[in-house]
């Protein structure tokens, strides 16, 4: 494509087509780009048109084509341009971002299967808002160019927040559409750890979600529990079938979240994967550490048959010491994925003493049933992380008589999620803050008898943020107690791998951290081994992230300058998200439903399950954030394969000789006149929705009123709605309501024999070729026009409206009059964003903020920008007829500049 | 007769035609007809995907025929020919057929009726297509000049921009002055400017354009040749008169208007003090000081509107422009002297768009407007003690019948159609029903008549304000480049030509064609016609009255128009 142009025309309206058709003629080359997915603007959506009743559609369509075809012109839709700036030669350089269709337009077919799949809906800007449209789209069923759109605004808060790479926006918006094993599916897509992160995953997405800023957040990670539940309630592993082999051999390292999940990641691209697990039994931390009332084993153990289903073979008690010799055993690839299996110590006094376990080793007894009884016992648990949280619950179900947490920092201070310390709290759990122990005192038996701590004060913050705690002097105290959990931090066991691999001082395993490879170029290290203690969600998505480097770099493929994994568009901000409404209703949020004892006595799942209605109703509020929610489905659907959610944005530089801004107008937003009760009276509606009624491509088979689906009987305009009006700001008249209100009143007494139409104006503004004679038709064919502004409307039960107004022709006396439908007469609105395409100048706007025309009278369509044309009702409110003459006005406008640039530049200055 | 391959669509057009034609009844009663090869119903035929569909459908099944049942050939006939040429397929092998103007929408009360015609019109237009031929239009080289008819401000401005993108420019005027009505005003709404500087910058920049000619006293007498290549004759009336024959690719009328002149009598014209709104303005116009009439003060004005327009069976039109520009000589009055009592006596105010300002304005002035009832105009008279007073009706103050004694009685008339009877014999330029020249359609094709190359601008289309009209000017201007800066343009090869063989020279044709496109020529030692393919407009007089049946029409022959004769009266349905 060629960057120059003639000329750039900005909005493909009536005003944009018709400029860059005629310009086109002429013979220059034009650039016409569009914001939209089609070309055609406001018209197009038209029923018909005054004063001929010719169709819109008929009238647009000819021109819609003829501009995509054109052979001078190139029509970029969906793109948008921005810092059109002046060259010093009088030319123009601008930028056109492309925007990201996320389907490939020449392969798509327009056959709209992506739209049926798409488990989004949002409302429809090409049905006035009357009806919802897709987030996979096309824009209306005569679009030019006929291609879909995948309309994201970005990434939704909860999946940009999922560490793992876990689309969690899609499966929520699966689940509202009834998909629930295509939402596990998706889930699977990242790891096959589906029903362990449905219980005890901490849910980062649902502290970002945009709901939680209403009542309360989509209960997402419940919602992943509820398909899990359902799909291994009637299926035994993924149920998907193993590729074919590739022939490469990977082993991994480990058995917790991230060598599971980079196991199933190449499993299913083909490799033949065998884990080496210390233990006894598969699942790491899941297994070990995790307490069975959070994270029943028999969870884990379905999630682990995903992998194995797929030929992934576990060997335990198989640790493994020499990874040089495991390669010699024929792997292509070694992940280590080791975790951090060892318990810090407090390094103090009487740690030795019976009675003081570590946090992990007490949890790990406590799963494999050989826990001590408590009974009687006070148990003081030291630390503040979700270790320390499931060792003092877990003492309490074992029994213990008081189990108390010290730790040395406040509440807030806590490593430990939120909410662990709240359900720790209601069973019982009794906390000690800023306290931090000095000496485990025994007895003479070598026995615990309690805990010598001393005081603590916040000091300034520390490198992680928080503040330092300080010692109090003086402020030593003893806690009495039988036992002493040591839940203070965790480490790697690394020391077999010394040898071989770079290690750090606290154990970890050091790797490129983008491509986690390590020293010896076939063996990556992911999960805790390499960050340190972190969580499920993290550990899976290192394990993913492993599996992709492994793969590409087993196929000989560069392991940098690329971004095909787990790429994610910026997050949407939830400001922008809550601003698309300016109001939401409230939505009883789904409760927990789990209870709580203070003295919890087994080790049964606290959390029950979800119902199907609370799925449905826990998904139906989620807000689509990010419009698309990557759910897939469109790119399962399309047979041409033409969707790429990988796709992105280009920008391109353009050079041009002229602009033509027809950006056309904005309609006034009806709410801001709150006597009409727009947006609360569900039968006031705007003209555009009333067209919308009546257009061959309408949205319901009829006219029909919004509340209650009733054919209208009686129906009311008010005209002048947001015009001639200083207390909105605009005491400009906007020129076609008249019109199009007519236009309406005649169609629908033609679809509707038996309704009254009842037009309230100011005055009736038929002025244009053979527009007063279309007005009298219409009062020929019954339509009642009656003088003088509407006061009020107010909604009566059964949604009929109370009109106020004073009955000037007869009389002057106030009357109120009930309709079943009113239509409000928009007016337009000048677009601002004519004003924002330019950078080093300012384009002159008059003082309504149109584009102003300097020399209106001899030379419309000129701007205060020599060069800059405007064609259209950018200007100022004009209808379809008046538009197009302007831009043929303008067209020549542009002609005569070009020409003129054309002679300068032959004669030598 | 060999077999051809036809595509056959038919058109919902959304619910246009489906909702009182059976579309999917129509397909299945043209599906199975001889050499129909593709048959389908379409949503918008002419929406581009569907535009694409039949490209695909052309080239797939090699398609040497296509048929299009949707809306008049006035609307989508260029849309249709452009379908088949970019998929290879000769545009003449395109037939429309219109089910839409003369079916379904003049059978809303017969979808049965209207069915069964759809399928006889769908017949037809394959019966046609089976019998097409392709044919190459006749490609003529344009000459890069444009004729402009009358320089008042539309006209100067066109003939202007002509000349800025490079085409040569000959502006006929008929008056001895450029500048037309504008050319006599001052202030004028909205920007202030005044209409005789305005009409001087423009005429200084007329004559520092050497590619414009310009001739004053001047008329164009006689258009010849076809579009691209028109040959006009100019009579510049002087003594004695100088007959001028110039080359020209397009012609843009801009006439003008005349404004409405009321009878004697008419809301008491003919009295001392009414004035019509042009007699109003050059009244205000030239005033310097307290404005005065007669030599008397003016302390009282009512202005009555819509003189002449809106009228039932007088004019029907609103003339658009006049509620701004009486509310604009208000606001001049009221700068004059704003003690000036200023009643505006109206049935609606049109100051439409941001010209809703004056009307603001004005009425923070102190002007005071009452609406009176549409069948009740208000009554100027002079009474007994030799006021003018006007009686009239308020609807804004409960109907109330109110006298107001007034120094001027402003009747506010508006435009109507210029008396050019000469020039559209000349042009042969149909006019509306309010006498006012007809574009081909005010969306599709708003400066263009039915005249190829001839193109209107200003208020003989109808009524407009001064930069109105300059637009539309300008976007004749466009509408000519678009025409001639290719340098060629393309004729529709629809014309009638002459079967040597059989031609006896009976000059019956010659005499038949409105278009001088018959001439006598010698072949072979026979005098013979010869119908010129550029002049000829393929109306078809000739036809019928060639007693050797020696003349068809192309893309209409007798065996075309016979065999749709007998495919229509066929029995539509089994």
């Amino acid at each position: 494509m060629s960057m120059d142009y003639d000329v750039l025309v900005v909005g493909s309206g009536i005003g944009g087509m018709e400029s860059a058709l005629k310009l086109g003629d002429m013979g220059y080359k034009v650039l016409l780009v569009e914001k939209e997915a089609s070309v055609g603007g406001r018209m197009i959506l038209l029923s018909k048109v005054f004063p001929t009743l010719d169709c819109a559609s008929c009238i647009s369509t000819p021109k819609m084509a003829a501009t995509i075809h054109h052979p001078n012109i190139t029509a970029l839709t969906y793109s948008e341009v921005e810092g059109i700036r002046r060259n010093g030669d009088g030319r123009f350089r601008a930028t056109v971002r492309q925007k990201a269709r996320y389907v490939d337009e020449a392969a798509c077919t327009g056959c709209q299967q992506c739209e049926t799949a798409c488990t989004v809906a949002v409302p429809d800007q090409f049905n006035a808002d009357l009806v919802a449209r897709r987030a996979a789209y096309i824009p209306f069923p005569q679009a030019v160019p006929k291609k879909a759109v995948i309309e994201r605004v970005g990434t939704s808060p909860c999946t940009d927040n999922c560490p793992a790479g876990i689309k969690a926006h899609g499966y929520v918006s699966l689940i509202r559409s009834g998909k629930y094993e295509d939402a596990f599916q998706l889930v699977l897509d990242a790891t096959p750890l589906v029903g362990t992160l449905g219980r005890a995953c901490y849910a980062p997405c649902e502290s970002e979600c945009t709901r939680g800023s209403l009542e309360a957040s989509v209960p997402i990670r419940r919602l992943k529990r509820f398909v899990a539940d359902r799909h291994y309630a009637t299926m035994d592993g993924p149920g998907i079938a193993p590729p074919p082999p590739n022939g490469r051999k990977v082993a991994i390292v480990g058995s917790g979240p991230a060598g599971l999940t980079a196991a199933w990641q190449l499993a299913r691209a083909g490799y033949q994967v065998k884990i080496y697990e210390a233990a006894a039994q598969p699942g790491g931390f899941l297994r070990q550490a995790i307490p069975a009332y959070r994270l029943p084993p028999e969870v884990v153990d379905q999630d682990i048959r995903n992998v194995t289903a797929l030929g992934v073979e576990i060997a335990t008690q198989a640790p493994v010491r020499d990874l040089e010799a495991l390669k010699h055993d024929g792997y292509d690839a070694i992940l280590v994925a080791t975790g951090t299996p060892q318990s810090t110590g407090l390094d103090i006094p009487g740690e030795q003493l019976h009675g003081v376990v570590s946090g992990l080793g007490f949890l790990r007894d406590a799963k494999q049933g050989r826990a001590a009884d408590l009974a009687g016992k006070r148990v003081i648990v030291v630390g503040g992380g979700n270790v320390a949280m499931d060792a003092a619950r877990t003492a309490r179900r074992l029994g213990a008589q008081e189990t108390l947490v010290a730790y040395r920092r406040g509440r807030e201070e806590m490593p430990a999620h939120a909410a662990e310390v709240d359900d720790a709290e209601r069973e019982g759990v009794h906390f000690h803050f800023q306290v931090a122990p000095l000496e485990v005192v025994g007895d003479a038996g070598g026995h615990v008898t309690g805990l010598r701590c001393q005081r603590m004060t916040l000091g300034q913050p520390d490198s992680s943020g928080r503040r330092r705690p300080e010692p109090v002097p003086g402020s030593e105290f003893v806690l009495l107690c039988d036992v002493v959990v040591v839940a203070i931090g965790m480490a790697p066991d690394t020391a077999a791998f010394a040898a071989q691999l770079k290690v750090s001082p606290n154990q970890r395993l050091q790797v490129d951290p983008h491509t986690l490879q390590s020293e010896l170029p076939y063996v990556f290290a992911a999960g805790d081994v390499v960050t340190g203690a972190t969580d499920i969600t993290r550990a899976v998505g290192q394990g993913r992230r492993a599996a992709f480097m492994i793969d590409r770099w087993l196929q000989g493929r560069e392991l940098d300058g690329f971004v095909a994994l787990d790429d994610r568009l910026p997050v949407v901000g939830k400001a922008q998200v809550l601003a698309r409404q300016r109001e939401y209703a409230h939505r009883e949020p789904v409760t927990v439903g789990a209870t709580f004892s203070a003295a919890p006595r087994d080790f049964a799942e606290i959390e029950p399950p979800m119902t199907e209605e609370e799925a449905l109703a826990g998904a139906g509020v989620c807000l689509d954030c990010g419009v698309c929610s990557e759910c897939g489905q469109c790119v399962a659907a399309c047979p041409a394969n033409a969707i790429d959610l990988n796709m992105r944005e280009r920008k391109l530089e353009v050079e041009v000789g002229a602009v033509v801004v027809s950006t056309g107008y904005k309609l006034f937003a009806a709410d801001l006149k709150p006597q009409y009760g727009y947006g609360k009276y569900r039968n006031v509606i705007t003209g555009m929705q009333m067209d919308r009624l009546l257009a061959p491509t309408r949205p319901f088979n009829t006219v029909l009123r919004p509340s209650d689906a009733k054919i209208p009987e009686r129906i009311a305009y008010v005209m002048c709605t947001g015009s001639r009006d200083e207390t909105v700001g605009n005491p400009l008249c906007s020129k076609f309501c008249c019109m199009y209100s007519i236009k309406q009143n005649q169609l629908i007494m033609g679809a509707l024999p038996l309704a009254d139409v009842t037009v309230h104006y100011m005055d009736i503004r038929a002025a244009g070729k053979r527009y007063d004679e279309f007005y009298e038709q219409a009062k020929s064919m019954g339509a009642t026009y009656l003088k003088g502004r509407v006061a009020k409307i107010t909604e009566k039960e059964n949604g009929n409206l109370v009109l106020r107004y004073e009955d000037i022709e007869h009389g002057g006396t106030l009357v109120e009059a009930e309709y079943d439908l009113v239509v409000l007469a928009i007016g337009v609105q000048p677009n601002r964003e004519a004003e924002r395409l330019f950078v080093d100048e300012p384009l002159g706007l008059d003082e309504y903020d149109y584009v102003a025309e300097p020399d209106e009278d001899l030379n419309p369509g000129q701007t205060s920008i020599p060069g800059v044309f405007v064609a259209g009702a950018a200007s100022g409110a004009k209808d379809i007829v008046d538009s197009i003459l302007h831009a043929g006005a303008a067209a020549a406008q542009v002609a005569a500049h070009l020409e003129q640039s054309k002679t300068k530049m032959k004669v030598p200055q | 007769m060999s077999e051809r391959r036809i595509g056959v669509y038919i058109c919902h057009c959304g619910g246009n035609i489906s909702d009182y034609v059976d579309v999917d009844q129509v397909l299945a009663a043209v599906r199975d007809e001889p050499d129909v090869a593709v048959a389908r119903t379409a949503m918008f035929a002419c929406s581009d995907a569907t535009q694409q569909e039949m490209v695909q459908d052309i080239e797939d099944h090699h398609l040497d025929g296509l048929v299009v049942a949707s809306c008049s050939p006035k609307l989508h006939m260029f849309t249709f020919r452009g379908v088949a040429k970019r998929a290879g397929l000769n545009p003449y092998e395109y037939t429309q057929v219109n089910i839409r103007e003369q079916d379904s929408w003049a059978h809303t009360d017969d979808p049965v009726g209207a069915t069964h015609k759809a399928i006889s019109l769908v017949r037809a237009g394959i019966a046609r297509t089976r019998l097409t031929t392709p044919l190459e239009p006749v490609v003529v080289e344009t000459t890069p000049k444009a004729m402009v008819i009358g320089a008042g401000i539309a006209g100067l401005r066109a003939a202007i921009g002509l000349a800025d993108i490079g085409l040569g420019v000959f502006l006929v005027e008929r008056d001895e002055q450029l500048g037309g009505w504008v050319g006599r005003f001052g202030e004028m709404y909205p920007h202030q400017r005044n209409g005789q500087e305005l009409i001087a910058t423009l005429v200084e920049e007329v004559r520092k354009r050497p590619s414009i000619t310009v001739f004053t006293n001047a008329e164009l007498m006689a258009k010849s040749g076809s579009f691209g290549n028109y040959l006009a004759a100019v009579r510049v009336n002087t003594n004695p008169p100088n007959l001028i024959q110039v080359e020209v690719g397009s012609i843009i009328v801009a006439t003008g208007f005349d404004t409405y002149q009321p009878e004697v009598g008419e809301y008491g014209y003919g009295i001392e003090g009414v004035l019509t709104l042009p007699e109003f303005k050059a009244l205000v116009d030239g005033t310097r000081g307290s404005l005065t009439y007669h030599g008397k003060p003016v302390h009282t004005i009512a202005y009555v509107y819509c003189v002449g327009s809106r009228q039932p069976g007088g004019n029907e039109y609103c003339s658009r422009f006049c509620c701004a520009a009486t509310v604009h000589a208000s606001l001049e009055v009221a700068a004059l002297d704003k003690t000036v009592h200023q009643y505006h006596l109206y049935r609606d105010i049109r100051t439409y768009g941001k010209y809703e300002l004056l009307y603001t304005e004005s009425r923070k002035k102190g002007s005071v407007y009452m609406k009176f009832p549409d069948d009740t105009p208000p009554a100027v008279a002079r009474d007994g003690a030799g006021r003018l007073t006007v009686t009239t009706r308020d609807t804004l103050t409960g109907g109330e019948e109110l006298t107001i004694p007034a120094d001027l009685v402003v009747l506010v008339t508006g435009m109507v159609p210029r008396q050019n009877d000469e020039l559209m014999n000349v042009l042969k330029l149909p006019v509306g029903r309010d006498g006012f020249f007809n574009e081909i359609h005010p969306k599709l094709r708003p400066v263009e008549t039915v005249v190829d190359g001839v193109l209107i601008a200003g208020a003989c289309q109808g009524p407009k304000n001064s930069a109105e009209s300059v637009a539309s000017g300008l976007a004749a201007v466009t509408q000519s480049a678009a025409i001639l800066k290719k340098g060629v343009a393309e004729l529709d090869p629809l014309v009638a030509a002459v079967d040597a063989d059989a031609c006896t020279w009976c000059g019956k044709c010659l005499e038949a064609c409105p278009y001088a496109a018959v001439e006598q020529i010698t072949v072979d030692g026979r005098e013979v016609a010869a119908i010129s393919a550029t002049t000829c407009k393929g109306c078809g007089g000739c036809v019928p009255v060639c007693p050797e049946d020696a003349i068809d029409l192309r893309g209409y022959t007798d065996a075309q128009i016979r065999a749709m004769i007998d495919s229509l009266v066929e029995e539509p349905v089994a």
